[in-house]
């Protein structure tokens, strides 16, 4: 089995330097790069200081995010000596974002408030986290997978657990992966807003009361044993086993008991196959909130005990909290530790605070203000994010004894659906509406086809007021999409199941409509009134995370965004999940959201004038393994068979060359063991722009004797939502739910700009 | 309640409907917003200080809960506490 998964390139730029060594340098030496803030106007705030990288300046016409993220990407794939061009198919990118494009989001609101003719579709394009591991693919030639993480504060170490997965499932042979945040207002803003920066350098598991924010790319280059061997690379060390939980608790507080983080922490041990007592070192997320602080190290102490046999600390109290990028900034100091055998220090604790600290834990190591050499062979690092996602890895010597957990190799059947469109909010009626030949709601003025949820979808699937008031139009489909989903299926989450069910969710733009009301808010009346109520609603996985709280589901749970193929991601990806996790079921979610503020960016963008009218929805496919299906007796619709991607290196905002639709398709025919003959239905992915209509006609020459539906003439281009309502569609055909399912296989396919195609092979159950 | 409470109150509820989302039907000036009848929380409450000083010039922070209790109680404090 092919699982041995190493680093074999690092690119780190943050607080403390330009480059992976020198940032490693400074963190070994304690130096502190968590100063005054230069590029936030922060003079009416109670807390002034961030670790800044202002040495970087962001390239003429670049987005901060994407400009960051490709300056530690050369760096990891020149130290790798790894030619992208070789074969391109076979290298993936992975990237984790928070906040994404920030920087032009408030350029772009800035612009439109002082005149909106004067805000710029060029800006539009950089706000959302899609564009960055985009950006990176068009600069190195990447052709494989291309996907962001979009987890908030967790997202950089679910990108390498994502990349080793994918190399593992034989899908990629490397992966660029790590993640980029830039300082931006709106993260600056929203944490002061919610009281959680702190004014002083912040110190973790001590004196802290908030985090410092920082900014920077990490960026490792993620690869198989076996191909970094046969090229004669470096290798730095190994990435064994991660671990994926959901807090259900609270959407920006962790849970005090800290339960879901010690769930995390666990599972990466279990699926490394070590034990507790063979770690040596931990990084910790550590903020320095006092709310994280306290369950983490509860967590902690409850994992790993008191005698101090293990080192841990925090990198963030020198570099700052660089949210989505923090998981990949730790993961270069952590590679860096074990290759260097030196753990780098939590700094700023006074001989005060270390006494302190003992009360607390005991003779627990928190390596206090400078690094320690010490035996590197087995590191843990987590992070933890709103949402109540928690995340953790292990990296390891090269060679080091393991035990990795073997994938299942059961069968994926679709056993339900959640359906939030603008043919009817629920799956039934969805399908009376189809079969009927309805027509969908449409918005009056602008024509765009809208999906609606009101106070009778919450009292039907029992989501209270003071729950349902707090979100978004993203957030409140996907509450009722996922509930609904779940009572389609037939599953009463318990204590029993709460952990083994799971949530995959693809958006392409996120929370776009409450991004920008936030932002607004800043620019009308300053960085110091940022809204605490609107905040939380900012990143893009509060959807799902609202929705983990609303049902209870405690088990996988991240984000993915990558256009408009999104859902269709999502479904893949969670059968992924299923093969490789102690997941039973997963939920995957294809959500986005329309609004006059999502019209005017498509406008801007110049998408509705090429054809493309917007819609939105929330759309839940029930993923779930056999033996669980089998074990409760459930219905199921499809089976899910294989499923194929490729990209086209492409400018951001367009759709790219046809032949790799036609390749997304090839590997997943090949992957479900069917040929096109055996294709009864095709599920397409035009929206009426001309480049993809063409693209479509071209890839499909093959399956003239297949039936062509489309849910975008439906509905419109829900984006991510349509793509998952692709699936479900297709999935409700062969189980003959909605009339005129032809044949056994099903072909559903997605396309986002930027140049990602995706193709996905149903067969009736 | 006067009719400068009056005033102080409705501008209270206006944020309370524009910044928490709240139904307007439902907040009355006795309505206990951190109880069962509305079920604000801390998150809630930044943006209540927040609104009110922006509002007012008043500032909230740290002040006893009590006063955070009702529309009634919020707009008494603030009253009192103008011009201080």
């Amino acid at each position: 089995m092919n699982d041995r998964v190493v680093i074999t390139g690092l690119g780190l730029t943050c607080a403390i330097g330009g480059s992976a060594d020198e940032c490693f340098n400074n963190a070994i030496a304690g130096k502190v790069g968590i100063k005054e803030v230069k590029s936030v106007e922060h003079s009416a705030c109670y807390a002034h200081i961030g670790g800044e990288y202002n040495e970087f300046v962001t390239p003429e016409g670049e987005d901060r995010a994407s400009a960051l993220c490709i300056k530690a990407a050369t760096e990891a794939v020149t130290d790798s000596g790894l030619d992208v061009s070789a074969d391109p198919s076979r290298v993936s990118v992975v990237i984790g974002s928070c906040v994404g494009g920030a920087v032009s989001i408030e350029k772009f609101y800035r612009d439109y408030v002082a005149d909106p003719g004067k805000a710029s579709g060029e800006d539009v394009l950089k706000m959302p986290i899609s564009a960055i591991a985009n950006n990176v693919a068009l600069k190195f030639g990447a052709q494989g997978a291309v996907d962001n993480v979009a987890n908030a504060c967790a997202a950089g170490t679910m990108s390498i657990a994502i990349a080793a997965d994918l190399i593992r499932s034989g899908k990629a042979d490397a992966v660029i992966a790590g993640g980029s945040d830039p300082m931006s207002s709106l993260a600056f803003s929203g944490f002061h807003a919610l009281h959680a920066l702190d004014s002083e350098p912040c110190r973790p598991f001590n004196k802290s009361k908030g985090i410092a924010l920082g900014e920077g790319a990490g960026i490792l280059i993620v690869e198989s044993y076996e191909h970094a061997k046969a090229r004669g690379a470096k290798i730095y060390c190994e990435v064994l086993g991660s671990g994926v939980s959901s807090d259900a608790h609270h959407i920006t507080a962790p849970a005090p008991d800290g339960e879901g983080m010690q769930s995390a922490m666990e599972r990466s041990l279990a699926n490394s196959g070590i034990k507790a007592s063979d770690v040596d070192y931990i990084n910790a997320h550590g903020t320095g909130t006092p709310l994280n602080d306290t369950s983490e190290l509860g967590a902690m102490l409850r994992v790993f005990g008191q005698d101090g046999k293990v080192s841990c600390s925090t990198t963030k109290s020198m570099v700052g909290h660089c949210l989505g990028a923090a998981g990949s900034v730790e993961a270069v100091m952590c590679v860096k530790a074990i290759e260097r055998g030196i753990v780098p220090p939590t700094v700023g604790y006074t001989e005060e605070d270390k006494a302190a600290m003992r009360e607390k834990a005991g003779d627990f190591d928190f390596v206090p203000n400078t690094g320690k050499q010490r035996k590197v062979d087995y590191v843990q690092s987590n992070n933890y994010a709103f949402g109540g996602n928690n995340a953790s890895i292990i990296y390891a010597k090269e060679g080091v004894e393991r035990s990795l957990a073997q994938p299942n190799k059961e069968r994926i059947f679709i056993t339900g659906f959640g359906i939030v469109s603008p043919l009817g909010n629920t799956e039934e009626e969805y399908a009376a509406n189809v079969n009927a030949g309805a027509a969908a709601k449409r918005c009056e003025n602008c024509g765009d086809y809208i999906s609606a949820v009101g106070k009778e979808d919450f009292d039907a699937v029992g989501i209270k007021l003071n729950f349902y008031r707090k979100l978004d139009k993203l957030s409140q489909m996907t509450c009722v999409s996922g509930k609904r989903a779940l009572a389609n299926a037939g599953i009463t989450v318990s204590d029993e199941n709460s952990r083994k069910i799971g949530i995959v969710a693809g958006t392409s733009d996120g929370p776009q409509t409450d991004i920008a009301n936030f932002q607004k808010g800043i620019i009308a009346s300053g960085t110091q009134a940022g809204s605490a109520f609107l905040f939380p609603n900012t990143v893009y996985n509060a959807a799902p995370g609202y929705f983990s709280i609303a049902a209870g589901v405690k088990g996988y749970n991240v984000t993915l965004s990558n256009g408009a193929a999104s859902g269709i991601a999502a479904v893949a990806f969670a059968t992924r999940v299923l093969h490789t996790t102690q997941n039973d079921v997963i939920l995957a979610i294809g959500a986005d959201e329309d609004s006059e503020t999502v019209h005017m960016l498509y406008e801007k963008a110049g998408a509705i004038a090429a054809g493309m009218t917007p819609g939105d929805g929330a759309v839940t496919v029930v993923l779930e393994r056999e033996s669980s299906a089998n074990a409760r007796g459930a219905k199921k619709y499809a089976e899910v068979l294989g499923s194929g991607f490729a990209h086209c290196p492409t400018e951001f905002g367009k759709y790219g060359c046809a032949g790799k639709l036609k390749e997304a398709i090839g590997l997943a025919l090949r992957e479900s063991g069917v040929s096109a003959g055996d294709i009864g239905m095709v599920m397409t992915c035009t929206n009426g722009v001309n480049s993809l209509e063409e693209a479509e006609k071209d890839a499909l020459a093959d399956f003239a004797g297949a039936k062509k539906v489309s849910v975008k003439a439906l509905c419109g281009e829900g984006r991510a939502a349509s793509s998952a309502l692709s699936v479900a569609h297709a999935a409700m055909m062969l189980g003959g739910v909605i009339d005129g399912g032809e044949g056994e296989y099903a072909l559903v396919l997605g396309a986002s700009v930027g140049g990602s195609y995706n193709a996905l092979v149903l067969r009736k159950a | 309640m006067d009719a400068k409470q009056r005033e102080i109150a409705d501008k209270i509820k206006k944020i309370l409907v524009e910044d928490l989302r709240l139904p307007e039907e439902d907040l009355t000036d006795d309505a206990k917003l951190f109880g069962d009848d509305i079920g604000l929380d801390s998150v809630d409450s930044l943006e209540i200080i927040a609104g009110i000083d922006q509002e007012f010039g008043v500032s909230m922070m740290g002040v006893d809960r009590e006063h955070f209790q009702t529309i009634e109680t919020l707009s008494k404090y603030v009253m009192d506490n103008l011009d201080k």
